[in-house]
């Protein structure tokens, strides 16, 4: 059970940082966040074949998106009217992706979640869309889920997005953590609302009920995480008084949707054997094997939290060449 | 300095119980497997960290700066972190979260170490709390399974591997330090904590550096523990400045808000247009730029106005109508004070530029502020209002107000330094003023200022947005960076646009500036003052003509990034004074007061702090001293 040693000071930065950011009285030191946090612009010069852009998709709500782009090839960079061109290939993923960060934590500009995504990209071929969506405390359950919402209209209604095969766009939804719940949650709004998804990937997502699970128990501060973090982080983002067996945390609880039936995406479930939540990401793929859904299980037995931040792993690799065939898979 | 190197690998070293490691870093682990390929690798990696200037790449792109050597290191700093947070009642941690003022995040080493400072404020390292058992679980670290991970081993051989390190500890369990050839501890070790928040500023790279004879030149006895003033780039690799092993290349941050069909077809119109320019087709741009002007008046909102400016000075540039110049100048200054109201780009550069003089200037009895950019003096009323009210009364303060000549003949420079005279008196401030004309910034010497010895008074220079304009002539910066030096300042703030505007190739320039001022043009939308808005947009629209029509000396908005000046700067003799989290924090405090507050950003960026619009950076405040400039004790 050994990591990397820049893995473990990444991780361990994190957590540092974090610390001194979630104050006891559930409010959140934000300009320090925002401080600390490691930020890198979006570029629309190809960097290995590879552009980004920011787009402001709701006025409203300043809700920003970041969105990246193989270059077609093209020798020449895109200028302001052409990062929307629309997409040339038969068949292109459009992977909407939320970042992780515990609802609290994190940009669609981090340069942790720059890189992963700019690693999709080119893993799956595919075009990546990650949300700028809103965090908690200061914006609550369910703002989260609505931006996740708010941009899936987005990207389904980009006509240069259609694939030409059929003319429709291509949708999956992934995130990690909180990103992985809001993946979940987004895809049960657009199952209601006849919008197609194609797959959901959720990497280490974040779930929880009110009981303790044996592995919270076990793993409680061991790596990296504690319970009272966890509890620190739904407090602030579920609504006041809401306890933990909210639908929001605990989509299989007692107050949680059955799915029997229901066109729900197929999904693939990444779990980290040193996650102390992982009790309620398997209970998550069970619920939706019991309700009939198609779900692979990656159960990553010495994986930490954040493992897919640095391409030194083997777990990384793993990931990648799963999520790869999971993507292409629709073919 | 040496690596620790062949003696890294247990297999090489007969006393260590482990053997291979597939080092991503350079640690070896306590598995027993005996694994040829993967110690080999190991060596492999450690090269490869060698020749990009020993920076790890992997943690470089993620935004931190951290030596693979000192991996190691920074790793035992977090763990001791970790440790003392866990004893420190509560108030310790919120301390370090709300008094504490951090600085530059990307430089882990020197972050953490200034978090141990604050927690642990006996100087003396051998004393600091040191956990007698690592707080980690020892089961993360030993029995690994995979030859192909690393592991932190914290076994007493370790002490064999830091043959050269002077301090060990001769439990078996304890982490080792690195020895105080990493002389920040050698700087540790002497007494007297600033009571005032005083940059710790040593004339070199952060505790990493490994080089005593270049730390011993510096001399201070303050150890502010939240900053190091110290130019890491320069001992880096000065051609990456500012860059941590990625890419030095420009990158081109673009945010759209309106991706309306008229939009687009505007920019493809103005893109083939400056494209024309540039091949010298000039029938073709001139049937483009009308269709332009007449595409322009159907489009709505920030567009327009961007292509309406654009247009035109694309049109001066084929008509060869070139802009006067230079522009009457109280009309510019009377375009600049509806930008000041209208958006927070002038209020953030005075503002942030004034935190960073404040903090150079602590405890100094005599200041002399050397203003390139009097124009109206709008920077100068609120730093007279902190300097009054700090703790133990204002300085003397002395300002220098240097200025083009006006028009009308009067004599604007001496208007402006009336009123604030007026000003300071209100506040008792003792207040002297000169102003100067001058046609250029190039045109100055250090004689002329009547600069009084160092030790009597200190001395600030500020610059907003007037550097770029001297690259329009050869020699002009180096001149005037030349002429800074002999000023002798505490400190050098710089407020530039966040920009390449400046490339040789036209295009290029006409591309970039396109970007930006969409940009810029978006962020003006949610004033309310219309009118205020429409005079910003002119203020703005002038830039964008003198960009694109201009060449020569008359193109003065050369506009460069952060990066070009870091290593402008570097390289004639600056180096950083880092900007810390309260600045930010008040920066963006700031911004909240602006309608459309909620696009602003303040970022922080290795130690400067940069305004943008959502997340397109815009502009950038750096503040910056003599390298080799000691920092006098009082």
């Amino acid at each position: 059970m050994v990591v990397p040693l820049n893995t473990w000071v990444l991780i361990s930065n994190f957590k540092l940082a974090y610390n001194l950011l979630r104050r006891p009285d559930g409010t959140f030191n934000r300009h320090l966040a925002e401080f600390l946090d490691r930020k890198v612009p979006a570029n629309a010069k190809p960097v290995d074949g590879i552009f980004s852009f920011d787009v402001v998709i709701d006025r409203g709500t300043s809700l920003l998106s970041r969105i990246y782009r193989l270059t077609d090839g093209e020798p020449s960079q895109p200028n302001m009217a052409e990062l929307e061109k629309p997409v040339s290939s038969e068949v292109v993923p459009v992977i909407i992706f939320f970042h992780g960060g515990s609802f609290a934590h994190s940009s669609a500009n981090s340069a942790i979640y720059d890189t992963l995504c700019r690693r999709l990209v080119g893993i799956c071929k595919a075009v990546v869309v990650s949300v700028n969506y809103r965090r908690a405390p200061e914006n609550r359950y369910p703002c989260a889920y609505d931006d996740g919402w708010t941009a899936l209209k987005w990207v389904n209604s980009r006509t240069w997005l259609e694939s030409k095969k059929d003319s429709k766009v291509h949708i999956y939804l992934a995130g990690d953590s909180s990103g992985g719940n809001i993946a979940h949650h987004v895809a049960l709004r657009a199952v209601e609302s006849g919008i197609d998804i194609l797959g959901n990937i959720l990497l280490n997502p974040m779930f929880a009920g009110q009981e303790r699970t044996e592995s919270e128990k076990r793993l409680d501060g061991k790596y990296f995480v504690t319970l009272q973090d966890r509890d620190w982080y739904w407090r602030a983002f579920l609504p006041e008084g809401a306890d933990r067996d909210h639908p929001a945390c605990n989509p299989f609880g007692p107050k949680g949707k059955n799915l029997k039936g229901v066109k729900f995406p197929k999904s693939l479930v990444v779990v980290a054997g040193l996650d102390l939540i992982q009790d309620w990401q398997l209970a998550y793929v069970e619920g939706l094997k019991k309700a009939g859904q198609v779900v692979k299980l990656l159960y990553l037995e010495q994986a930490t939290i954040g493992f897919y931040l640095l391409p030194n792993n083997n777990h990384f690799h793993t990931v990648m060449d799963e999520i790869s065939k999971f993507v292409s898979s629709n073919c | 300095m040496k690596r620790e190197h062949p003696n890294l690998h247990p297999r090489l070293d007969p006393a260590s119980a482990g053997s291979s490691s597939s080092g991503y870093s350079t640690m070896p682990s306590v598995n027993t497997n005996t694994n040829d390929d993967t110690s080999c690798k190991a060596k492999m990696w450690e090269d490869d960290a060698q020749a990009d200037g020993g920076m790890d790449e992997l943690l470089a792109v993620l935004g931190y700066k951290v030596r693979s050597s000192d991996m190691v290191e920074v790793a035992q700093k977090l763990e001791q972190l970790q440790e003392v947070m866990g004893h420190v009642q509560e108030d310790g941690i919120s301390h370090l979260a709300c008094e504490t003022v951090h600085y530059n995040p990307s430089d882990l080493s020197t972050w953490l170490e200034s978090m141990l400072s604050e927690l642990n404020p006996n100087p003396n390292f051998d004393s600091v709390v040191m956990p007698a058992q690592p707080s980690i679980d020892d089961s993360f670290f030993t029995h690994p399974e995979s030859s192909t991970i690393t592991s932190i081993d914290f076994a007493d051989h370790t002490h064999q591997r830091h043959q050269e390190q002077r301090k060990t500890n001769k439990h078996s369990r304890d982490v080792v330090f690195e020895d105080s050839s990493s002389s920040d501890y050698d700087l540790k070790a002497i007494p007297g904590k600033s009571v005032f928040a005083q940059p710790h500023q040593i004339d070199s790279s952060s505790s990493s550096s490994r080089d005593p004879k270049r730390l011993k030149s510096a001399t201070t006895d303050h150890l502010y523990p939240a900053a190091a003033a110290a130019s890491s780039s320069s001992t880096i690799g000065a051609g990456a400045a500012g860059s941590f092993g990625v890419s030095t290349e420009s990158t081109r941050p673009v945010v759209l808000v309106d991706s309306q069909e008229n939009g687009i077809r505007l920019v493809h119109l103005l893109m083939a247009c400056a494209e024309a320019v540039q091949e010298n087709n000039l029938t073709v741009a001139e049937a483009l730029v009308k269709q332009i002007g007449f595409l322009a008046i159907s489009q709505a909102g920030a567009m327009r106005k961007v292509a309406t400016y654009f247009a035109e000075a694309l049109a001066r540039r084929i008509y060869r109508l070139y802009p006067q110049s230079p522009m009457d100048h109280s009309l510019s200054d009377i375009l600049q004070m509806h930008f000041y109201e209208t958006c927070p780009y002038l209020k953030f550069a005075h503002f942030t530029a004034n935190q960073a003089i404040l903090e150079a200037f602590e405890g100094k009895k005599r200041v002399h502020v050397i203003d390139f950019s009097m124009n109206q003096g709008m920077q100068w009323p609120a730093l007279l209002q902190a300097l009054a009210l700090r703790p133990g009364g204002p300085p003397a303060f002395r300002l220098t107000g240097i200025g083009p000549p006006s028009h009308d003949n009067s004599d604007h420079l001496q208007e402006v330094g009336w009123k604030l005279a007026q000003l300071a008196e209100t506040i008792h401030v003792e207040f002297e003023y000169r102003g100067f004309v001058a046609n250029s910034l190039a045109d100055l010497d250090a004689s002329m200022l009547e600069l009084r010895p160092s030790e009597f008074e200190s001395v600030a220079v500020n610059s907003v947005f007037e550097l770029h304009k001297l690259l329009a002539r050869p020699g002009a910066i180096e001149k005037v960076l030349s002429v800074v030096k002999q000023m002798k300042p505490e400190i050098v703030t710089i407020v530039e646009q966040e920009a390449n505007h400046n490339d040789s190739v036209f295009l290029d320039r006409f591309t970039e500036s396109l970007h930006y001022y969409s940009t810029l043009f978006d962020s003006l939308e949610g004033s309310v003052s219309t009118q205020d808005k429409v005079m910003s947009e002119v203020y703005l629209g002038k830039q964008i003509c003198n960009i694109v029509a201009c060449e020569g000396p008359d193109r003065i908005e050369r506009h460069e990034t952060l990066t070009q000046w870091r290593t402008r700067l570097g390289s004639s003799g600056f180096v950083p004074v880092h900007l810390g989290s309260n600045a930010f924090k008040q920066a963006s405090m700031l911004l909240a007061l602006f309608a459309g507050g909620d696009g602003y950003r303040v970022e922080e960026n290795n130690g400067c702090l940069m305004l943008g619009w959502h997340t397109r950076p815009l502009i950038a405040t750096s503040a910056w001293r003599l390298a080799n400039k000691q920092v006098v004790a009082h």
